[in-house]
C-alpha cells in the first residue's frame, strides 16, 4: 500500500484548516472535500483537482469540526462559539442552528443510517445526539463521574469530551477525552458501557474500522494510536512513531490501511496487517489537524483517496493504493 | 716431558725437576732453589707450572718468596727475571681483582697488583711488560684513559708489542672506537700471527659492533669450536638474522657454549631470553641467577635482572617484578644502552598504580625510541589517569599517526575524545573499526557502542541504530526490533500497566524460544532501546527495556526509562509502580527517588512527595543538590499554590523553602557575603502589606541560582554521556537525561516567576553567576534573565541569543526558555514583531506548535501591540489545543470586548468596522455567557460574578455601537456621497489647471514668439479667463467648509442621540470633581477590580488571588455593580477610559499579585504610564465635553 501526492492547495483558507472530511457522492456530482477554517469559514472542494466549489460563511471564532451526512446532502460543521451549522451541501441554505449550552462542540459526526448527529460536548462531559429530521435533541449521552468525586475542578475538565465515533453498525458511539479515556455508548438504549483505558492525553479522535466493526482505533497526544476491541474491552496493538500529538486518524474504505496527522506536521500511513508504519508524508509545514479517506461510491471513483489539512494553510490530496 | 734443570751450586750436576711432577708442596721446591741459588727464571718457569696445573698457591707462595727482600738483596742485579717475577704477581692479583664480586676484596687485590708494579717500576721504568701489566691493571679496575696513557707508553717505544696492542685495542674497544681498535687487533695479529684466540674474538668483536656482521662472522668461525666466547658471539649473530633457522643455529650455539663453560653470564642470559619467549619460567630463573652469580659486568647484569623481572611480570607478580626491573635499571648507566628494563618498570608501575614514576619511566624509553607506539599508547594511558587529557590525546595522535594500522590505538583516541571533540571522536571509532575490519577481526562490542552512543549523541539516528544493531547482533530481540513480533492483545484495563508486563517473554519461552541476552549485550541494546525512544518508537523502546528487565531485573535505569516513558504519556499511575520497581532493588537510587517525587507532585500528592524528595535528600545525605533542590521547590510551590491559602502555612513552608535555597546556594557559593545580601538586601524598605516581597524574590533568585547550577552539572553529565555509556553502570546518565528536562521546565516556571515579578528587585546575583561560571549556558541565562530584570536589556538580549546559539548543537539539551526569555525581553523593548518571531520560532522549534502556554504569550504580545485580529487568532488557536482550559476562553473574550471598545473609540470609523465590532462584541458576550454558564459546573476558577460584570459590560458596549453603526453607516454613507462630489470637484479642479498650465506654457512660447501688442491682446484674453476661474474657486471653497460643518454636525447628531447620558455624564464627571475623591475612590476600586480581572488572563487556571477577588468582590459588591451601572449607562467617552485603564490593567496584569506593576514597561516607571493614560483620557474628554457644550 501506498500513498503519491496528487495535488496540493496552499493558502486554501486564510487560516489554519482544522477539519476535513469527505462529503459522500450523490446522484448529481460526485464526492466533495468539506474543510473547515480558524478564518471561519467551511469551504467545499471538488476532487481530484480539488477546485473550491464554494465558501461557506456564518460561523464566528473557527471552525473546529465538519461532518457530513451518508447521503451526501447536507453537511454540519462546528465552531468554537459552540454553535453547530447544519447545511445544505449543494445549497448552503441553513437547515438548522444547533446548540445546547452549556456545552461546547467538538467533534460531529453522522451515524451510519444518517438518522442522527453526534456532537462531542467538550466540558459537559457528555455527547449530545441531535434528530437528522426534526433537528431536536434527541438523547445526552454523559460519562459516568468517577465516584468518590475528587475536588470537582479536575475532574470536571478531565472527561471533558473531544472526540466521537460511531460504530460501522450505528450501535455503538465511542468518545473520546481530554484525560485520555474512551467511553462506549449502546446507542439504542442511550446507555453508557465501560470505559477504554490506555491513554492519559487527551484523545482527538476515534474511528471504528469500516470492515471489522468492533475494532476502534484512537489517536491521542501522546503520540501513540491504539486499536481497541471496544467490545473485549482489550487493547488490540499500540503503535508508536510519531513525534508529537496524533491529531487526526482514518480508516482506508477496505479496512487495511490507517492513516494518521500529526503535530509533528507529518500523515503517516500504516499497515494494519503489520501494525507498522509503512509511509511518512511530510509535505505539511505545520500540523496535520485532519486526515480523511475519501469513501467509495459515486461515478468513476474506484481509486481511493485520501486529505490531509493542516495548519500552514494547505490543503493535499494523496491516490491511495 | 718437559722439565727444568736447576743448577746445584759449584758443581756441573743439576737437579732435574719434572715439571708434571712438581711436588705438593712448593717449600720443596723453594728449598732446593734457594739452597742450590737458582737462576730466577727457573723460579718464574715453575711457578707458572704451578699456575698452569691450577695450584694457585704454590705459584703464589714460589713468587712470592721469588720476590721478597732476600732475593732483592741476593739476586739485586738481576733486573728482568725480578721484574718478571713481580709482573706475574701483579698479573695474578690483576686477575684476581678482576673475577672478585666483592668490592672490598676487589680492591684489596688491585691494591696488592698496583704495589707489585709499582716495584717492578722501581727496578725498571721502562721495563715494558710492566706498563703493559699496569695497563691491564687498569682496564681491569675500570679506568680506561689511563690503561691508554700506559698502553702509549708501550708502544711509543715498540709498536710492535703485541700485549700492548692487545691491551690498546681492548681500550679502544671500551671507549667505544671500534675502527681504531679493529686496526690495533689486525696489527697485533700481524706481528703475532698465531696469537690467542681472543685476538680473532676482539676483531669479531669490532666487526660485530662495526655493523660488519658477514666479518664478524668469519672472524668467530676461525675460532675455535670449542671457544665459549666465540660461540656465544657466533649465536648472538646467528640470533641476529632475525629467521626462524637463524635463531634456532644460535639457540644451538649457545647451547653448547653453556655445555663448554656453564658460566658464561651472556650465554646464560640469552638461554635465560630463550626460555622466558617458550615459557620456561624455572629455567630462566635459574640459568639469569646463575648468569649474575658469575658476572659482575653491569650491562650483562641488567639483562640477567631485566630477564628475571620479565619472567616475574609475565607471571604476574609486580611486586617482585618491579624489584628485579628496579635493580635492572640501577645496573645501566646509560639507558640508551639497554632501554627494555624502564619499560617494564614503567608497565609494572602503571599497574601498580605509580603513576608519575611509571610516567618518568616512559618517559626516558620515549627519549630513545620517540616513536614507540607501545609507550606512547602508556604514556597517554597515564596522563588520561592523571587528568592530563590534552597530553593524552597529544600522545594518542601521535601513536596513531605513527602507526595508522593500531585499531587498539585509534580506539583509545576515541575514547580520549569522547569528552572534548565527538566529532574525532567518531572518526576515531570509525577508523579503528574500518581497521578491525580490514584485518578480518571481529570489531568489539563496545567500539560499535560508542560509535552508536556518538551518532545518536550528534543526531545521527540511523547511522546510530545501523552501529548498535550490528554490535547486537542476531538475537531474541531482532524480531522486536524489526516489528515482526506481534503485540500481544490484553485487557484495556491491563494495558493502564503495559510497560510492566513481561508475561510477553514468558510466552516465547513457553513457546520454544530461547530467550537470551548476554551481559555484554544490555548496553548496547540499553543504548539501542534509548535510541528508539528518542525516535519516537517508544513501543519498541518499551518492549527492549522490558527484555533487558526479564533477564537483569536489577537494571535500574531501564525501569526509569520505562518509567519516563509513561510519564511522558501522562500514565502517572504506571510509572510510579515502575520508580518503585527501581526502588525495589535500590531504596536508595536519588534518581528514582527524585522521579518519584515529582511524579507524586504531578499527582497532587504533595505530603507523599514531600516524604519521597527528603529520603531523596537522606539518601546522599543532601549532598545531591537535587533532591534538596525538589524538597526546597516542594516547600516554594506548596506555598504558592492556590488552593487552601493558609497564611500561617504558607510562611512555614517559604520559610522552609528559603532555608533550603539558601542551603543551595551556600553550598555553591563561597562567598557570604554576597548570600547575605541576597537573604538580606540592603537598603529594602518592606512595607508590610508587601508580604515579605523581598524575601520572595530571593529565594526565587536562590533557587534560580542554584537551577542553574544544578543545569550546569546536568550540562556535564550530558556531555560525557558517550564516554559513560560504555560500561553498563554509567549507562543511567543517558537515563539522566530525562531528568534534565524537569529542571528546564521548571526553570522556565521560576524564570517567568522571576521574570514577571521582580523586574526591579533584580540584585547582584548575575554578574556573580557569569563570572563563576563563563561558559555556564545555564546560568549565562540566568544571568540574562537578572539582567533583563534590571533593564540592562541589551546586555542580556546578547547573554540569551549566545547561549541560545551555543544549545543549538546538542541533541539532549534543549532550552526552549532561552527562546522564551529573549522573546520576553524583546517584548520588555517593545519590539514586538521580534518577540512574536521568538515565541513563533520557540513554538515551532520546540513543541511542534502544540504549546499553549507560548500561545498565551504571544497572544499576549499581540495585545500589546494592539494586534487585535492577530491576538484573537492565537487565542482561538490556544483554545484549539487546549479546549478544556477556560482561561483562554476568558482572554479571548476580553480580546475582542478591548477590540470592540478600541474600535468604537475611534473617531472615524467604517460602518464594516463597527459591525465587525459588533459581531465580535457578540462573540464576546457568547464567550462569556458560556463560561458563565459553565461555571455552574465548576469547570474553572472563575468568579460568577466577575464575569457576569463582563457580559453586562459587553452588552452595553454592544447597545452603545449600535447607533455607532447607524452612524457609521450614514456617515459612509455621506463620506461616499461626499467623496464622489470631492471626485467630481477634484476632476474639475485637475481639469481646470490642466488647462491653466496649458495656457501658461502657451502663454510662455507666445511670450516669446509673439508681439507686445499680441501679448498684451493675450493678457486681456488671460485676464478674462482667469476672472471666470476665480468665481469657481471660492465656490469650491465653500463646498468644502460645508463639508466640515456637516461632519460636525454628523458628529454632533451622533453624540446627541445619547446626549442624555452624555449630560448626567458630565455632570457625573464635573461632581466628580466637585465632591472630590470618595468616587473617583470607587471608580479605583473599579480599577483595581478590572486589574484582578485582567490579572487573571495571563494566568494558569488557577490564578492564585482568585479568592482575594472573590474577597474583594464580596467586600465591595455594590459599589462594583454600581459602577458597572454607571458605566453602562456612561457615554462612549466612559469605555475609553476604562478601557485605557484595562488596557493599562492588561500590560500591568501578570502572574503576581503583590506585584501589580507593569511588568517590563516601556517607560521608565508605571507612574509615569498613569499619567500618559490621564493625557489620553483628557484628551478625549474635553471632546466629549466640546460637544455637549455646543448642543447646550
Amino acid at each position: 500500500m501506498k500513498l503519491a501526492g496528487l495535488k496540493s492547495v496552499e493558502n486554501s483558507h486564510d487560516e489554519s484548516v482544522w477539519a476535513a472530511t469527505w462529503v459522500p457522492a450523490t446522484e448529481t456530482r460526485p464526492a466533495l472535500l468539506m474543510t473547515g477554517s480558524l478564518d471561519e469559514t467551511v469551504k467545499l472542494w471538488g476532487s481530484d483537482e480539488l477546485v473550491l466549489e464554494r465558501t461557506n460563511t456564518g460561523h464566528s471564532l473557527g471552525v473546529a469540526s465538519v461532518a457530513a451526512h451518508p447521503s451526501g446532502l447536507i453537511g454540519a460543521s462546528a465552531s468554537l462559539d459552540s454553535f453547530v451549522r447544519v447545511f445544505d451541501v449543494d445549497t448552503n441554505a441553513t437547515i438548522a442552528t444547533l446548540e445546547s449550552p452549556p456545552s461546547e462542540v467538538w467533534q460531529l459526526r453522522f451515524n451510519p443510517e444518517g438518522s442522527t448527529l453526534a456532537v462531542a460536548g467538550g466540558g459537559s462531559a457528555s455527547i449530545t445526539l441531535w434528530d437528522t429530521a426534526t433537528w431536536g435533541l434527541v438523547a445526552t449521552l454523559p460519562i459516568p463521574r468517577p465516584e468518590g468525586p475528587k475536588p470537582s475542578d479536575k475532574s470536571g475538565s478531565k472527561k471533558f469530551v473531544l472526540s466521537v465515533a460511531w460504530s460501522p453498525d450505528g450501535r455503538r458511539l465511542a468518545c473520546g477525552s481530554m484525560d485520555g479515556t474512551i467511553s462506549v455508548f449502546d446507542v439504542a438504549r442511550a446507555k453508557f458501557l465501560h470505559h477504554l483505558e490506555g491513554h492519559f492525553m487527551p484523545v482527538r479522535s476515534l474511528v471504528y474500522s469500516p470492515t471489522e466493526p468492533r475494532l476502534l482505533f484512537s489517536a491521542s497526544d501522546d503520540a501513540h494510536v491504539h486499536m481497541y476491541d471496544s467490545e473485549k474491552k482489550s487493547l488490540v496493538g499500540a503503535m508508536s512513531g510519531h513525534a508529537s500529538w496524533v491529531l487526526s486518524l482514518d480508516v482506508s474504505p477496505d479496512g487495511q490501511a490507517l492513516a494518521t496527522g500529526s503535530s509533528d506536521r507529518t500523515v503517516r500511513l500504516w499497515d494494519l496487517n503489520m501494525r507498522a508504519a509503512v509511509q511518512t508524508m511530510s509535505n505539511h509545514t505545520d500540523q496535520v489537524w485532519g486526515v480523511a479517506f475519501r469513501p467509495p461510491g459515486g461515478t468513476g471513483v474506484r481509486s481511493g483517496r485520501l486529505a490531509s489539512v493542516s495548519d500552514d494553510k494547505s490543503i493535499s490530496l494523496y491516490d491511495y493504493s | 716431558m718437559a722439565c727444568v734443570y736447576i743448577p746445584v751450586q759449584n758443581s756441573e750436576e743439576e737437579v732435574r725437576v719434572a715439571l708434571d711432577q712438581l711436588p705438593r708442596d712448593a717449600a720443596d721446591i723453594l728449598d732446593i732453589l734457594k739452597a742450590e741459588q737458582a737462576p730466577l727464571d727457573l723460579w718464574l718457569i715453575i711457578a707458572r707450572e704451578y699456575f698452569k696445573q691450577g695450584k694457585v698457591e704454590q705459584f703464589r707462595q714460589i713468587l712470592e718468596e721469588g720476590s721478597g727482600p732476600e732475593i732483592d738483596e741476593y739476586y739485586s742485579d738481576v733486573r728482568y727475571e725480578r721484574i718478571a717475577i713481580l709482573n706475574a704477581l701483579g698479573a695474578y692479583y690483576s686477575y684476581l681483582g678482576k673475577i672478585e664480586t666483592k668490592q672490598r676484596e676487589k680492591e684489596e687485590h688491585f691494591i696488592l697488583a698496583t704495589q707489585y708494579y709499582n716495584k717492578a717500576s722501581r727496578i725498571d721504568m721502562h721495563e715494558p711488560s710492566t706498563w703493559v701489566g699496569k695497563g691491564q691493571l687498569l682496564l681491569a679496575k675500570g679506568d680506561v684513559e689511563q690503561a691508554f696513557a700506559a698502553f702509549k707508553i708501550v708502544l711509543d717505544g715498540d709498536r710492535d708489542n703485541v700485549p700492548a696492542l692487545l691491551g690498546q685495542a681492548c681500550v679502544e674497544f671500551n671507549r667505544g672506537r671500534y675502527s681504531e681498535s679493529l686496526e690495533l687487533y689486525k696489527r697485533a695479529l700481524i706481528v703475532h700471527p698465531r696469537c690467542p684466540a681472543a685476538v680473532r674474538l676482539g676483531i669479531g668483536l669490532c666487526r660485530y659492533k662495526l655493523g660488519q656482521f658477514d666479518k664478524a662472522r668469519q672472524a668467530f668461525a676461525r675460532l675455535d669450536p670449542e671457544n665459549a666466547e666465540a660461540l656465544v658471539a657466533l649465536a648472538i649473530t646467528d640470533l641476529h638474522t632475525n629467521e626462524a633457522a637463524g635463531i634456532r643455529k644460535g639457540m644451538e650455539k649457545m647451547q653448547r657454549a653453556f655445555e663448554i663453560y656453564p658460566y658464561c653470564a651472556m650465554a646464560l642470559n640469552y638461554l635465560a631470553n630463550h626460555f622466558f619467549f617458550t615459557g620456561q619460567h624455572f629455567l630462566v630463573e635459574q640459568l639469569t641467577e646463575t648468569a649474575l652469580a658469575v658476572t659482575n659486568h653491569g650491562p650483562t647484569k641488567a639483562h640477567s635482572y631485566y630477564n628475571l623481572a620479565r619472567s616475574y611480570h609475565s607471571k604476574g607478580d609486580y611486586e617482585k617484578a618491579g624489584l628485579y626491573y628496579m635493580a635492572s635499571v640501577k645496573e645501566i648507566n646509560k639507558p640508551y644502552e639497554f632501554i627494555f628494563p624502564y619499560y617494564g618498570l614503567g608497565q609494572v608501575q602503571l599497574k601498580l598504580g605509580d603513576l608519575r614514576s611509571a610516567q618518568s619511566n616512559f618517559d626516558k624509553v620515549l627519549e630513545i625510541y620517540p616513536d614507540n607506539c607501545e609507550t606512547l599508547k602508556a604514556l597517554g594511558h597515564i596522563y588520561v589517569q592523571l587528568g592530563q587529557t590534552e597530553k593524552a590525546q597529544e600522545f594518542m595522535r601521535k601513536a596513531t599517526k605513527i602507526d595508522p594500522r593500531d585499531s587498539q590505538a585509534f580506539f583509545e583516541l576515541g575514547e580520549l575524545l569522547i569528552s572534548s571533540d565527538t566529532g574525532e571522536a567518531l572518526d576515531a571509532f570509525k577508523t579503528a573499526r574500518s581497521l578491525l575490519k580490514k584485518g578480518g577481526q571481529d570489531v568489539p562490542i563496545e567500539l560499535l557502542n560508542n560509535i552508536g552512543v556518538l551518532h545518536f549523541e550528534r543526531g545521527e539516528f540511523e547511522l546510530a541504530e545501523q552501529s548498535f544493531k550490528e554490535a547486537l547482533g542476531d538475537g531474541v530481540w531482532l524480531p522486536f526490533i524489526e516489528g515482526s513480533e506481534k503485540f500481544q492483545e490484553i485487557d484495556a484495563s491491563a494495558s493502564v500497566l503495559q510497560y510492566k508486563d513481561r508475561q510477553l517473554f514468558h510466552r516465547l519461552e513457553d513457546s520454544g524460544r530461547h530467550v537470551e541476552l548476554p551481559w555484554n549485550k544490555v548496553t548496547p541494546l540499553f543504548n539501542l532501546a534509548r535510541l528508539q525512544e528518542q525516535l519516537h518508537n517508544a513501543e519498541t523502546a518499551s518492549i527492549l527495556y522490558r527484555l533487558i528487565l526479564y533477564k537483569y531485573p536489577d537494571y535500574v535505569d531501564a525501569y526509569l526509562r520505562l518509567a519516563a516513558i509513561a510519564k511522558a504519556r501522562n500514565n502517572v499511575q504506571l510509572s510510579i509502580e515502575l520508580v518503585h520497581d527501581a526502588l525495589k532493588v535500590n531504596d536508595k537510587c536519588p534518581n528514582a527517588l527524585s522521579m518519584l517525587g515529582e511524579l507524586e507532585l504531578k499527582n497532587d500528592d504533595w505530603v507523599k512527595a514531600k516524604e519521597t524528595f527528603r529520603a531523596a535528600s537522606d539518601a546522599t545525605d543532601g549532598k545531591d543538590s537535587y533532591a534538596t533542590l525538589s524538597l526546597g521547590n516542594w516547600n516554594y510551590f506548596a506555598a504558592i499554590r492556590n488552593e487552601k491559602r493558609n497564611p500561617k502555612l504558607e510562611a512555614t513552608h517559604l520559610e522552609k523553602a528559603k532555608e533550603l535555597y539558601t542551603r543551595l546556594a551556600s553550598d555553591s557559593f563561597e562567598d557570604e557575603t554576597l548570600l547575605l545580601n541576597w537573604v538580606n538586601p540592603t537598603g529594602s524598605n518592606k512595607a508590610e502589606d508587601d508580604r515579605n516581597l523581598y524575601l520572595w524574590l530571593n529565594w526565587i533568585l536562590m533557587g534560580c541560582v542554584d537551577f542553574f547550577q544544578q543545569l550546569e552539572k546536568v550540562w556535564e553529565k550530558q556531555a560525557a554521556v558517550g564516554s559513560l555509556c560504555r560500561t553498563a553502570a554509567s549507562s543511567k546518565e543517558v537515563g539522566d537525561a530525562e531528568y534534565s528536562c524537569l529542571p528546564s521546565f521548571r526553570l522556565e516556571e521560576l524564570v517567568g516567576d522571576l521574570f514577571f515579578n521582580c523586574l526591579e528587585y533584580g540584585t547582584g546575583v548575575s554578574y556573580v553567576v557569569l563570572l563563576q561560571h563563563p561558559a555556564n549556558l545555564y546560568a549565562a541565562d540566568g544571568a540574562g534573565v537578572v539582567l533583563a530584570e534590571k533593564g540592562h536589556f541589551d546586555v542580556s538580549k546578547d547573554i540569551f541569543t549566545q547561549v541560545q546559539e551555543a544549545a543549538s548543537g546538542n541533541i539532549f539539551v534543549q532550552m526552549p526558555d532561552v527562546w522564551i526569555n529573549l522573546a520576553h525581553v524583546y517584548f520588555a523593548q517593545g519590539n514586538f514583531s521580534l518577540a512574536v518571531k521568538m515565541y513563533q520560532n520557540c513554538l515551532r522549534k520546540f513543541y511542534y506548535n502544540t504549546d499553549s502556554q507560548i500561545l498565551l504569550y504571544l497572544a499576549r504580545t499581540y495585545y500589546e501591540a494592539e494586534q487585535w485580529q492577530d491576538c484573537k487568532k492565537t487565542l482561538l488557536r490556544a483554545i484549539h489545543l487546549a479546549p478544556s482550559n477556560y482561561t483562554l476562553r476568558f482572554d479571548a473574550g476580553v480580546t475582542l470586548q478591548k477590540f470592540s471598545a478600541s474600535t468604537l473609540q475611534k473617531t472615524k470609523k467604517t460602518a464594516d468596522e463597527v459591525r465587525s465590532t459588533i459581531a465580535e462584541l457578540e462573540n464576546a458576550v457568547r464567550l462569556f455567557s458560556q463560561l458563565s454558564a459553565a461555571s455552574n459546573l465548576h469547570f474553572h476558577g472563575f468568579d460568577e460574578k466577575k464575569i457576569d460584570t463582563h457580559i453586562d459590560y459587553c452588552k452595553n458596549v454592544l447597545a452603545a455601537a449600535i447607533p455607532h453603526l447607524d452612524a457609521a453607516i450614514r456617515e459612509e454613507q455621506q463620506i461616499r456621497q461626499r467623496q464622489e462630489v470631492a471626485r467630481q470637484v477634484a476632476l474639475a479642479e485637475e481639469a481646470s489647471r490642466k488647462a491653466e498650465e496649458q495656457r501658461k506654457f502657451q502663454l510662455e512660447r507666445r511670450k516669446q514668439e509673439d508681439e507686445l501688442k499680441r501679448v498684451r491682446q493675450q493678457e486681456e484674453h488671460f485676464q478674462r479667463i482667469k476672472e471666470q476661474w476665480k468665481s469657481s474657486t471660492p465656490g469650491s471653497k465653500r463646498r468644502e467648509r460645508s463639508e466640515i460643518d456637516d461632519e460636525e454636525g454628523g458628529n454632533s447628531e451622533k453624540k446627541k442621540r445619547k446626549g442624555g447620558k452624555r449630560r448626567k455624564k458630565d455632570k457625573g464627571s464635573k461632581s466628580r470633581y466637585e465632591t472630590e475623591e470618595p468616587e473617583a475612590d470607587m471608580m479605583d476600586d473599579q480599577e483595581d477590580l478590572e486589574d484582578e480581572d485582567a490579572n487573571l488572563n495571563y494566568r494558569e487556571p488557577t490564578g492564585q488571588n482568585d479568592q482575594d477577588d472573590a474577597e474583594e468582590n464580596a467586600h465591595d459588591p455594590l459599589a462594583a455593580a454600581g459602577l458597572e451601572d454607571s458605566d453602562a449607562e456612561d457615554d462612549t467617552a466612559a469605555p475609553s477610559s476604562t478601557t485605557g485603564r484595562r488596557r493599562q490593567a492588561w500590560s500591568e496584569s501578570d502572574d503576581d499579585e503583590p506585584l501589580e506593576r507593569q511588568p517590563l514597561s516601556r517607560e521608565n516607571s508605571p507612574e509615569l504610564r498613569d499619567s500618559d493614560e490621564e493625557v489620553k483620557d483628557e484628551v478625549h474628554r474635553p471632546n466629549g465635553l466640546d460637544a455637549a457644550e455646543d448642543e447646550d
